[in-house]
């Protein structure tokens, strides 16, 4: 067998294998569960810096084929995701250890993995297009394992990443049209005439999966409905590795772009909106998770400004933020786990003060806190440097929005932080414990990397991410090191620093940790906006549900009206018709005969125009 | 060979049905195997003649007859894909009745009606004949009427008499559209006319009267009012006229006369599209308001028509190959939702989804397959449907329909609302109704399907490669 074909079957065989494993032997399942997601973490690692294709004849036409390509930027991604497989699958062996769904959620996560590494390896369209929208199905299962409500978001996820991918699927058709083949990364085409639509379409498709607005909001109902595992190995963490590479090879494979191109300015200013508009959400919550989830939503919002920058720091930037994000978002949303966990909620009123119970947790927490507000030297600030760099080259406006975003982004950290761990312990959480170790681990190790990442950011920039843009693109720089810019740095110091005034200035005000930003969530406008959005009324699916309703409704009545003409209008005439026909023939002489004479002249008629 | 094979697989349902009624007199189970046998005579017969068409041989009979009249059967790429996935279908529908009009009267009738149905949907797809292909299209229409008003209700009847009138109008339209072909070739011999005609395109007036026919046939707005009404039939029927044959017998000659015969005018490739596209929207929206759970899949079918439409109408090898497995896909899927709905309207004794719920912690086999055929319809990898909606979306962008394709992107969109709709209403939520889970060989017909569903898309080489032999036939490429 293909090496190459390793990291797609391991994963799958593994799910269809716990699937068959009794459960009364205890661990055996989840045994087999690590040993699965190891193996494909060793074969990830080690085709790294291979080269290798892969092509068999598949739905025919010689254009829609199986093939695959591992080169440097598919195996950094799928070593990315089995590294992130692995220290998750183990930190759910302990925490789904006696849930009733952890059976069909290894099942589902490990069929994920393998779509995802199917995903990023091909290089055919139809390929990718295959295994991506085979993962509608995981994430459906996932989220709806949740429990009773969980459904209702599970079919909501599946109905908006489904319209995405449909988009998908016709921006891939007219690519391949124009570039006359499904092959990506054989031919750049340009977005003059239906190039522009194709090339819409296919960022639809990778900004939706990666949770970019406007197609977020199921995410911050999953924080809610779904296992706690799904929302940091997914939307935490896998969803925006795959997003922000399909992402990246659309720019950088598939199109050739200007950087003057409406196509640039389009993707900046989805990625501007993204950041504001999500952290303003996170900012209010009073969820730990909810909360979470709106980050999850606002960081990508950076990657796709950076790589919608088009120039390479700005590229650089993107994919290392992704990376970054990927580390701290899901070791955030592990270190809520442990906080449900040991409290029984993650309702930020009922916590308070449980820091010292949970160390640990609490010191994961910090790190990871630090980095996503991006303080240095954690790695989420060398990223979000290089992003505002690429940033600012392209327009003030789209620099503003990303530092605005920084200083709520800290905000809503220092909130979070001060409410669950800071403050009084609650009588409740009196019992509250550290979480075991098989949980620890892999936060402790993935705050690790956010260190290592940040102080040595040279192993990650200069040995996975440069080589993505190639030495052409880079043209002799290096993007690794302390920030080129020392006045963005100086800038990004101060808007931390505001952070903290305005936590203190908040809690002084309110004298509580979680009340900290009240005076920004109930100030004029700003109060009378959140309201309504927090009754959903600014969130895409229902708008578009309601437009769908006025469509449906409308088709049916034309159905109705059609219908009417077979059972109501035609069955009249026809009675009308027969009744008026019975009519003449009432048995009068009279009109017998004037019916023959009426003939009879028609006929002479006839014979004489022949004639 | 080939050449008997190919009369066995026609004659074999259409006579042996006549035997059904007699038989049932000696035994319940004797007639019961005896139907299926004659169905699988068919999908065997058609099978065994594979490997010959991939051997580049067409095997054809052909008797000639006065007046330009002939019998001539071929049995071409088209045809044997076609009568396989016909009889795939219909002989795991079989299966299914076995369980499921055990408890109904009439069943020798039924057994009667429907191998019936089954063998001149053969000779309809094998004819090569304008006059032998209309025998058994009517022949089809006479077995629907009778399948559709099988329960004897008084509003039943009403309704299988409006499919059958609905039908049966257009056929006669389309008969007008053959004998005007006559006229002009004096042969109603399909090699005969193609020669003939060579590319000079036939009237449009002439087409119009033959999509009377094919609309009508396939229930595609502004004629397809007939099927949803025709949910009073018994669910295997259902499952036969609206998801396997009935309705695939339209798109087939569709297929075989305008994309493999006649040359049309080229205001047709922008005019048919249309039709589709709003026959796949409107009836869409309207599955999205329906409150009857055979109504919904019904309308459905309706929209997936569309789908098939618009590819054998883009003219492209791509979209025509798309449509080819469209209708195998279709067929799978839809055959499975219609039968899991015929065992929940058995087990609830209703089909209002309004008073249904809750079912899936009772009959979960029946539940997991109505989604995996949903999802199949949805067009998700890895099922069947994925590649063919892909493949018919390609061929239609191919061919410069861009504005078209993005109205199918609407219905696609509907595809995956209304059948989660009819999903959660059934299965999910809390419901006052009791239920089971239907006989063994029920469930076990819904999840075969299920399972081909899978199986077509994981093993998409195998449909794919004879498709594209079937296409490079039918377009002479």
């Amino acid at each position: 067998m293909d090496a190459i074909l390793l990291p797609i079957y391991i994963p799958i065989a593994t799910a269809l294998l716990v699937l068959f494993v009794p459960k009364k032997v205890r661990g055996v399942r989840e045994a087999v569960v690590l040993a699965g997601t190891l193996a494909n973490l060793i074969v990830a690692v080690s085709l790294f810096k291979s080269d290798l294709s892969y092509s068999i004849p598949w739905a025919g036409f010689g254009a829609f084929e199986f093939n695959l390509r591992l080169y440097h930027y598919s195996a950094f991604t799928i070593g990315a995701a089995a590294a992130f497989g692995f220290l998750i699958s183990l930190y759910t062996c302990v925490f789904a250890l006696n849930k009733s769904y952890s059976k069909y959620f290894y099942v589902y996560f490990l069929a994920s993995l393998s779509f995802l590494n199917g995903a990023a390896l091909s290089s055919n369209l139809l390929a990718v297009l295959f295994f991506w929208e085979a993962l509608l199905m995981t994430q459906f299962g996932m989220i709806a394992l949740g429990g009773k409500s969980a459904f209702k978001t599970a079919t909501k996820a599946f109905i908006i990443v489904g319209l995405s991918d449909l988009c998908m699927m016709i921006g891939m058709a007219i690519y391949g049209h124009i570039a006359g083949t499904f092959n990506i990364g054989t031919n750049a085409i340009s977005l003059a005439g239906f190039g522009g639509l194709a090339f819409t379409f296919l960022i639809i498709g990778a900004i939706a999966k990666s949770g970019s607005m406007p197609f977020h909001s199921w995410i911050p109902d999953a924080a809610i409905d779904a296992p706690l595992p799904f929302m940091a190995i997914f939307p935490g963490a896998l969803e925006k590795i795959l997003g922000i590479y399909f992402l990246a090879r659309i720019s950088l494979d598939m199109f050739k772009l200007d950087l003057n191109s409406w196509a640039s300015y389009m993707l900046m200013t989805i990625g501007a909106i993204t950041i504001i508009f999500a952290v303003m959400m996170a900012l209010v919550q009073k969820d730990y998770k909810k909360l979470l989830s709106y980050h999850a939503i606002s960081q990508i919002g950076y990657m796709v400004l950076g790589i919608g920058t088009l120039v390479p720091v700005g590229i650089i930037g993107g994919i290392f933020h992704m990376i970054n994000n990927a580390m701290y978002k899901s070791c955030l949303f592990l270190t809520g786990g442990a906080v449900e966990r040991g409290a029984g909620t993650t309702n930020l009123e009922k916590l308070g003060g449980i820091g010292k119970r949970m160390p640990v947790t609490f010191i994961c927490f910090i790190v990871t806190a630090l980095s996503i507000s991006g303080v240095p030297p954690f790695n989420g600030f060398f990223s979000k440097e290089l992003v505002y760099d690429g940033a600012l080259e392209r327009g003030r406006i789209f620099y503003l929005a990303a530092v605005i975003g920084s200083f709520f982004t800290a905000a809503s950290f220092l909130k979070l932080g001060h409410a669950a761990f800071l403050g009084k312990l609650d009588k409740r959480n009196d019992k509250v414990r550290e979480a075991p170790a098989a949980m620890l681990v892999p936060m402790v190790i993935i705050a690790g990397a956010c260190i290592l990442f940040g102080v040595y950011n040279a192993l990650p920039i200069k040995f996975l991410i440069q080589p993505i843009l190639g030495p052409g693109r880079l043209e002799g720089h290096d993007y690794s090191g302390f920030p080129a810019n020392t006045m963005l740095v100086i800038i990004s110091v101060v808007v931390l620093i505001g952070a903290v005034l305005n936590h203190i200035y908040g809690v002084k005000k309110t004298g509580k940790g979680i009340s900290a930003v009240d005076h920004i969530h109930y100030a004029p406008v700003l109060g009378w906006i959140y309201s309504r959005a927090e009754k959903g009324y600014f969130d895409p699916y229902n708008i578009g549900y309601s437009a769908i309703d006025l469509l449906s409704v409308a088709a049916a009545w034309t159905d109705k009206a059609i219908d009417w003409v077979y059972n109501s209008f035609i069955v009249t005439v026809t009675d009308q018709a027969s009744a008026a026909i019975r009519g003449m023939h009432n048995g009068s002489y009279k009109l017998y005969i004037l019916w023959s004479l009426g003939a009879a002249a028609l006929i002479v008629i006839f014979l004489i125009r022949a004639i | 060979m080939e050449n008997n094979y190919l009369l066995a697989i026609i004659f074999v349902p259409v006579f042996g049905s006549i035997l059904l009624p007699l038989a049932g007199r000696i035994s319940e189970r004797l007639r019961n195997w005896l139907a299926l046998t004659f169905v699988c005579v068919s999908l065997a017969g058609s099978g065994l003649l594979v490997p010959a068409l991939f051997a580049g041989k067409v095997p054809t009979i052909s008797v000639a007859l006065p007046l330009g009249f002939n019998f001539v059967l071929v049995a071409d790429g088209l045809a044997v894909f076609m009568a396989l996935v016909s009889s795939l279908v219909g002989a795991i529908i079989v299966l299914y009745s076995f369980g499921y009009i055990s408890h109904y009267d009439n069943r020798n009738e039924y057994y009667f009606m429907v191998v019936l149905f089954l063998g001149s949907m053969m000779g309809l797809v094998y004819s090569a004949n304008l006059i032998l292909l209309f025998l058994f299209w009517e022949i089809t229409a006479i077995a629907s009427w009778r399948l559709i008003g099988f329960f004897r209700e008084k509003t039943h009847v009403i309704r299988a008499d409006k499919a059958f009138l609905i039908t049966v109008f257009g056929a006669l339209a389309m008969l007008i559209g053959f004998i005007y072909i006559y006229g002009k070739t004096g042969s109603f011999d399909l090699a005969v006319i193609k020669a003939a005609l060579k590319s000079n395109p036939i009237p449009d007036f002439v087409v119009a009267l033959i999509l009377l026919g094919i609309l009508s046939k396939s229930a595609t707005l502004p004629f397809h009012t007939w099927l949803p009404d025709a949910g009073v039939a018994p669910s295997p029927v259902t499952a036969l006229l609206h998801a396997a044959v009935l309705v695939k017998i339209g798109v087939y000659v569709f297929a075989r006369l305008f994309v493999v015969t006649f040359p049309v005018g080229t205001v047709w490739l922008t005019a048919m599209p249309i039709i589709a596209a709003v026959s796949a929207i409107v009836s869409a929206g309207a599955a999205l308001v329906e409150t009857d759970m055979k109504r919904i899949i019904a309308y459905s079918t309706v929209s997936q028509i569309g789908f098939i439409f618009l590819g054998f109408a883009v003219g492209n090898g791509v979209g025509v190959a798309g449509a080819l497995l469209f209708i195998l896909m279709h067929g799978l899927a839809k055959g499975g939702l219609f039968l899991c709905a015929g065992i929940v309207e058995q087990n609830t004794k209703t089909k209002d989804i309004t008073k249904m719920g809750g079912l899936f912690a009772t009959m979960p086999v029946t539940a997991i397959s109505f989604l995996a055929c949903s999802f199949s319809i949805m067009g998700v990898p890895p099922f069947g449907g994925f590649f063919s909606k892909y493949l018919v979306f390609a061929g239609a962008v191919n061919s410069g329909q861009t504005f078209i394709t993005m109205t199918f992107l609407v219905g696609a969109l509907l595809t995956i609302l209304y059948l989660f709709r009819l999903f959660n209403a059934i299965f999910l939520g809390e419901g006052a109704l009791t239920s089971k889970e239907g006989s063994k060989l029920m469930v076990a017909s819904v999840a075969v399907l299920a399972i081909l569903s899978l199986l077509s898309g994981i093993y998409i080489k195998y449909p794919s490669d004879f498709v594209q032999m079937a296409v490079k036939q039918m377009m002479g490429i």
